[in-house]
């Protein structure tokens, strides 16, 4: 007789372990991750106004696309009124692009001699801003490697001076 | 025989009862903490997997789709997010067919509104489903991102991480009962290392009730249960001592009446020799002198008596008392008692059945004699006896006309010495007659009562049983 209470109890318990073990549904909770990124109007390329500055020119091609259809629309832009490229005109606009999170190498089909300072920065701010536009981080870096050049600027890894 | 309780068992089974109690309060207890925490960290890996690959997938997708989209850019990007998915923007929507369906208002309200990545859990089909809803944003290269209006929701079955959480909570439950039938066996050793001296203990105090003076507990160890054992000894011995010197006392008491009236007979009888002289010499004294010497007669004869009655009762309380049982004809052995003592007339004597009877004839004449004696003194005439021979007993029944016995004397009538009135000392009796009438009957195997009649007067039953030989 007095084995019933334990039984009971005993049998409760389980019951319970077994119960509240399951996946319960839940309300709804927000998950700390950044959203997913990446869709655009156009692509971003950095051309040069009158007064020697880098400005943004949104093409409309409709989505993002890759650094490599980017920075092949860079060599291939033509100059307009009030922009201006600083990279001479070349019937090669293919360049090599390797990405790892924080550092893209771009290899170009051009000598450092083909462009100014400032048209270095052009290849590189348009490439940081096809990866920023994708999710990539704002601090990502460039090395730019020239079919020909002194070795300093081989190894230098550049930053976009108006993306920060 | 006194009622035997159930043994051991009560306690037994309450030690056990504990015992497994706690067991498995604590197993489960430990069993369901644990399972909880698996289970919730289970959970949580799967949904961070889960919503990891979500917003990987659409993320390598985005630089390819058209923006604004349409219906096949968005149809593009469901199918990368797998089965189970529905991307919307603005009006336009693509679904894939059953796990859409399952993706509640209040995530794609959280979506919209929040702009963050969200997550229900939903049960649907018998399944826990996980929600994972996010809106697909724009990130300018300078400036704060912003939703594009594409959002995206997939729903995944989480059916295989149940399936892992029941094989953790029933390995849980198999150990669990692996401890409790542990402790089940831990507890019938300890249970029966307290219950086996307790039995021994109840053994030995039944041997004590049932007059064994001598039983002994054993002590064994230094626990309370020996403390008890050592307790119950000192108990039984201070008993048998405290048995043994009343029975020693008992016993002298006894001896010591029976001796007085043995001395005492000897000096009596002289002393009854020479009063006899002196009352046949009264003749020729004085009238006051010759009343003297009546009283003592008298008071010399009472004293035999007395002394007679005080050496029965010894024999009775000696356990010396015999039956000689012969073939007696009871109606004719009451009558020739009630002529012995002169009674005949005072006496109505009636009886029915003659059947001769066993009995032990010189013990039924000094019943009969107590009972009408006692009537005749006390009671008031007509004294009634009635004899009743049956095969299976005899009885005879004594009845009187007095004022009966009060009721608060009734139970007392047959101890010796008893006196109704503790003033009233000199009765003619010895104050010991309906003792011995009871002792005798007992001897016989049988009984008096005593009782008042409805109508007055008292009346004692004599019953003896037949076809018994000796007591």
């Amino acid at each position: 007789v007095r084995r019933l209470p334990v039984l009971a109890a005993a049998l409760l318990v389980a019951a319970l372990l077994v119960a509240g073990c399951g996946i319960q549904p839940s309300g709804v909770t927000e998950v700390g991750d950044a959203p997913p990124t990446g869709v655009a109007a156009g692509v971003t390329l950095y051309l040069v106004d009158d007064e020697h500055h880098l400005v943004p020119d949104q093409r409309e091609t409709g989505q993002l696309g890759t650094t490599v259809e980017a920075l092949a629309l860079l060599l291939a832009v033509s100059d307009q009124p009030e922009l201006h490229t600083e990279i001479r005109d070349t019937s090669v606009t293919r360049v090599f692009v390797q990405i790892v999170p924080g550092l893209i190498t771009l290899r170009v089909p051009l000598t450092r001699s083909d462009m100014t300072a400032t048209g270095v920065d052009q290849i590189v701010c348009t490439a940081i801003a096809s990866v920023v536009q994708a999710g990539a981080s704002r601090a990502t870096k460039v090395n730019i490697q020239f079919t020909e050049a002194p070795a300093a600027d081989q190894q230098s890894l550049r930053t976009c001076p108006v993306i920060k | 025989v006194t009622r035997r309780l159930r043994p051991r068992t009560g306690l037994r089974l309450r030690l056990l009862a504990a015992f497994l109690l706690v067991t498995v309060l604590a197993v489960a207890g430990t069993a369901w903490s644990s399972a909880r925490s698996a289970t919730a960290s289970l959970v949580a890996a799967a949904q961070q997997q889960l919503t990891d690959a979500v917003t990987v997938q659409v993320e390598a997708l985005a630089p390819n789709v058209r923006y604004p989209p349409d219906q096949d850019a968005l149809d593009r990007l469901r199918a990368a997010v797998g089965p189970g998915a529905l991307v919307t923007y603005r009006n336009l929507r693509s679904a894939d067919g059953a796990g859409a369906g399952l993706v509640t208002d209040a995530v794609r309200a959280a979506v919209r509104t929040r702009g963050r990545v969200a997550v229900q859990r939903v049960a649907a089909g018998g399944n826990p489903w996980l929600l994972i809803g996010t809106p697909l944003m724009i990130t300018p290269p300078a400036g704060a991102p912003r939703p594009s209006g594409i959002e995206v929701y997939a729903v995944r079955d989480l059916s295989a991480v149940q399936m892992q959480i029941q094989k953790v909570v029933w390995s849980g439950v198999r150990t669990a009962g692996l401890a409790v039938l542990v402790a089940v066996l831990v507890s019938v050793v300890a249970a029966s290392s307290v219950l086996r001296p307790l039995s021994g203990l109840r053994d030995h105090a039944r041997r004590l009730a049932a007059g064994d003076l001598e039983a002994r507990a054993e002590p064994r160890g230094a626990d309370e249960l020996a403390y008890l054992a050592v307790t119950f000894n000192q108990m039984a011995a201070s008993l048998q001592a405290s048995i043994t010197t009343m029975q020693r006392m008992e016993t002298d008491a006894k001896r010591f009446a029976a001796d007085v009236a043995h001395e005492l007979r000897t000096p009596l009888s002289t002393l009854t020799a020479v009063v006899e002289v002196l009352s046949l010499a009264a003749g020729d004294m004085e009238a006051d002198v010759r009343e003297s010497v009546q009283l003592a007669v008298t008071e010399v004869q009472r004293l035999v008596r007395l002394i007679e009655d005080l050496m029965e009762v010894s024999r009775f309380d000696a356990g010396t008392a015999e039956l000689r049982l012969e073939d007696v004809d009871t109606s004719r052995a009451v009558q020739d008692c009630l002529h012995a003592r002169g009674w005949a007339d005072l006496v109505d004597f009636t009886a029915s059945g003659s059947a001769t009877s066993r009995l032990d004839r010189r013990r039924l004449d000094v019943i009969v004699a107590n009972l009408v004696g006692n009537a005749v003194r006390h009671g008031r005439p007509p004294v009634g006896v009635h004899v009743e021979v049956t095969p299976e007993s005899v009885r005879v029944e004594v009845t009187d006309d007095g004022p009966g016995v009060p009721e608060r004397v009734l139970p007392h009538v047959f101890e010796r010495f008893y006196k109704n009135d503790p003033a009233r000392t000199r009765t003619p009796g010895s104050g010991l007659g309906l003792s011995i009438a009871l002792a005798n009957a007992r001897l016989h195997g049988g009984d008096i009562t005593a009782a008042n009649r409805p109508g007055g007067g008292a009346s004692f039953v004599l019953r003896l049983p037949q076809g018994r030989e000796g007591s």
